[in-house]
């Protein structure tokens, strides 16, 4: 039997430079995907102007009109209210109805979550979903030699219990081995000490848990600094705190490059030695290079979207569209599934609550 | 003999069969495989077979295949239970012989008169529709002929575009020749270029809406059916066929016919109806459903809910007079585009 199309709902108006490069980028996964349809979702008319510049397979693309897009700065509840037909919110519908199998989206954050969040169910024993981001490592890990490691949640919600942080684990986990192919992701909780006591009541409790219910590699807890290191592959938190570490860490990115060019106007003899340091630079630009991991991944309801960064250019689409399809097609939520229904069935055997 | 209403021209390697000749390696597969060995698009035999047996059809094959692989490609033809009336293959060997080395490549030189003669040599002058690839020059062949033909290219301007196009002189000689016999009218009715390259379709854009660049055989049947070519049943043939294959899915095919509503090739209309026609089908038994396939009402389902989904979105325009050809320049370019793939290594 010949296994389903991949169906890849893609939300074209959503993004910095979208629809151009949201449509690009469509148009380069509908020749690189074997099996795939590419449902572009927004305004037929602009989108059906920009197609036929781009070399793409006709076959395997499909539009579906939307009249409204949710812009960048709008508030998410009330753009989804005003717009009941905005991109976001039909490409959400479309695979709600069975249309689409996944859904990639560059479009306000926001919106994008809430109209997952509002039009899917969540997976049964999930409580919340959450949002995952990747942060490129010192490490390598799995089949891909993937740089990047897993931070949830970084925003989905503000607090989290330790039965969530016991779900976001098992998602983490579940994403980890599908989309890095790494059989056995070493998973960490965040907190402000590797000992098992250290840190808020929920993270004790969680850390409890993942040791006694879960049969995931559980490496304990890590602290803020391990995550650079690439210590643990899935690291988890609540949504306030990944939050703030993703922004540091962005920020933190971002001043080292500002003041290697800083250091590049500033003196002769610091230019000389950026200029040596350049094709090292260059290897770690590439390593880092965060259009080639796709997207963040929100997890926990019943249906894979991978939320691409705002200012994703063509290439970051595609690998999103990649990413979205491999999850669909490994059945990312079948595993997240079977994973949270396995520590409830081990935590009811025991008699834990 | 009966005389044709009307004629399909075929191009062979990347139009009917899957051929690679990117690489020398490819060139040499090419030239050992067997007729078994080598695979037509899916879609492209059903269609072809319909339209060898269509009452007053003709079916003529000029290929740029060299002359000595008639007999595998004849066989080819037989295996897959297409007919075909006339069958034209270049003389490489010949061209060696003479030392002719750059005909050996030459398109427009070769395929030209290839056309003008196929067309002279006819009993009669019926309406023509012209298959080919984007992988080489035949949109400017085609579209070169049909003007020839309409009388809107002159032979003045037909020895200019030669000469640019590197013709021997004696080539020059001959298609100019074959130009005074052929019969004129405005008899090329339709173009379809079969996007092998997933070139860009907008690219074509200049050769005007006669030419129509496809991606699949289900849109070159789909094109068929609303120039009255083939029936609602016919098309199905070529959709059956394509399904079968295992590399199309219904999907794909409602895929494509909105590809061609969006790109202006296919009138709303004309899709509402071959879905009314195809649930006719499905009622009357015209057909006989295949468990394997997807029921007729689903077909005509997919392709209505391709139409609903665009909504009143206006298709893309076509200018209202489009400007005439500048062949000296297209074939200029063209050249300079083979040189510069033969540079990157690229056949």
């Amino acid at each position: 039997m010949r296994p389903p199309m991949q169906r890849i709902v893609v939300d074209a108006m959503g993004g910095d430079h979208a629809p151009e490069e949201i449509v690009k980028g469509a148009a380069e996964a509908s020749l690189a995907l074997d099996d795939a349809e590419i449902i572009l979702v927004g305004d037929a008319e602009i989108i059906g102007a920009t197609l036929p510049r781009l070399r793409h397979d006709g076959g395997r693309v499909r539009v579906h009109h939307a009249a409204h897009v949710v812009d960048m700065d709008e508030k998410p509840a009330e753009a989804l209210a005003a717009k009941p037909d905005a991109s976001i919110l039909s490409a959400a519908r479309l695979v709600a109805a069975g249309e689409g199998d996944a859904l990639v989206s560059a479009g306000n954050t926001g919106a994008s979550v809430l109209a997952c969040a509002r039009t899917w169910k969540l997976i049964p024993g999930v409580r919340r979903a959450a949002l995952a981001s990747v942060y490129p490592t010192e490490l390598r890990r799995g089949d891909k030699n993937d740089p990047f490691s897993l931070i949830l949640d970084v925003g989905a919600t503000i607090d989290a219990t330790a039965d969530d942080l016991v779900t976001f684990a098992i998602m983490g986990a579940a994403y980890a081995t599908l989309i890095s192919s790494n059989r056995r992701p070493r998973v960490a909780l965040l907190s402000n000490g590797t000992e098992a006591g250290k840190g808020p009541a929920e993270v004790v409790a969680a850390h409890q848990a993942l040791l006694e219910a879960t049969e995931l590699n559980f490496i304990g807890n890590v602290e803020g600094l391990d995550i650079p290191r690439g210590v643990a592959d899935v690291i988890v938190c609540n949504g306030f705190v990944g939050n703030v570490v993703l922004k540091m860490l962005e920020g933190v990115s971002e001043t080292v490059v500002r003041l290697a060019r800083y250091a590049h106007k500033e003196k002769l003899a610091w230019r000389i030695g950026l200029m040596a340091l350049s094709s090292a630079l260059a290897q770690l630009k590439a390593v880092t290079d965060w259009q080639q991991y796709g997207g963040a991944p929100l997890l926990g309801l019943e249906h894979p979207f991978i939320k691409a960064d705002g200012r994703s250019s063509a290439r970051a689409i595609t690998n999103a569209i990649k990413v979205a399809a491999k999850a669909s097609a490994g059945d990312l939520c079948g595993h997240i599934r079977t994973g949270v229904a396995d520590v409830a069935a081990r935590r009811a055997a025991r008699g834990t609550p | 003999m009966t005389h044709a209403r009307h004629v399909f021209r075929w191009d062979l390697d990347k139009t009917y069969l899957r051929t690679e000749f990117d690489s020398l390696g490819d060139l040499i597969k090419s030239a050992v495989e067997t007729a078994a060995d080598k695979q037509a698009y899916p879609g492209a035999t059903a269609l072809l077979r319909t339209l060898s047996k269509g009452d007053g059809y003709r079916v003529c094959i000029i290929s740029g295949s060299p002359s000595q692989m008639r007999t595998v490609l004849a066989a080819k033809l037989a295996l897959d239970g297409v007919a075909y009336d006339e069958f034209v293959l270049k003389d490489n060997v010949r061209n060696i012989l003479r030392g002719r080395f750059r005909a050996l490549r030459a398109q427009i030189p070769y395929k030209l008169p290839a056309l003008l003669a196929s067309r002279a040599n006819a009993p009669a002058a019926p309406a023509e529709t012209l298959f080919g690839d984007d992988a080489e020059a035949d949109a400017i062949v085609y579209c070169l002929y049909a003007d020839l033909l309409a009388g809107r290219v002159d032979l003045d301007t037909l020895a200019r575009i030669l000469q640019s196009a590197r013709a021997y002189p004696d080539e020059v000689e001959r298609t100019l020749t074959m130009a005074k016999r052929a019969p004129g009218g405005d008899a090329v009715r339709r173009v379809i270029i079969h996007l092998d390259r997933r070139s860009p379709p907008v690219g074509f854009h200049r050769f005007g809406p006669r030419l129509v660049p496809v991606f699949n055989y289900f849109q070159a049947a789909l094109v068929l059916y609303a120039d009255g070519v083939l029936d609602a049943r016919q098309l199905l043939f070529v959709a059956f066929e394509m399904l079968d294959s295992g590399q199309y899915r219904l999907a794909t095919l409602a895929n494509s016919l909105q590809d061609l509503m969006r790109r202006n090739r296919l009138a709303r209309e004309t899709v509402l109806r071959l879905a009314e026609e195809v649930g006719d089908q499905a009622r009357g038994g015209g057909l006989a459903a295949r468990p394997e396939l997807p029921p007729f009402d689903t077909i005509a389902r997919a392709f209505t809910d391709r139409v609903r989904e665009l909504r009143a979105t206006p298709a893309a325009p076509w200018p209202a007079e489009p400007e005439p050809l500048d062949y000296v320049t297209l074939v200029d370019q063209e050249h300079e585009h083979r040189r510069s793939r033969r540079k990157r290594g690229v056949a």
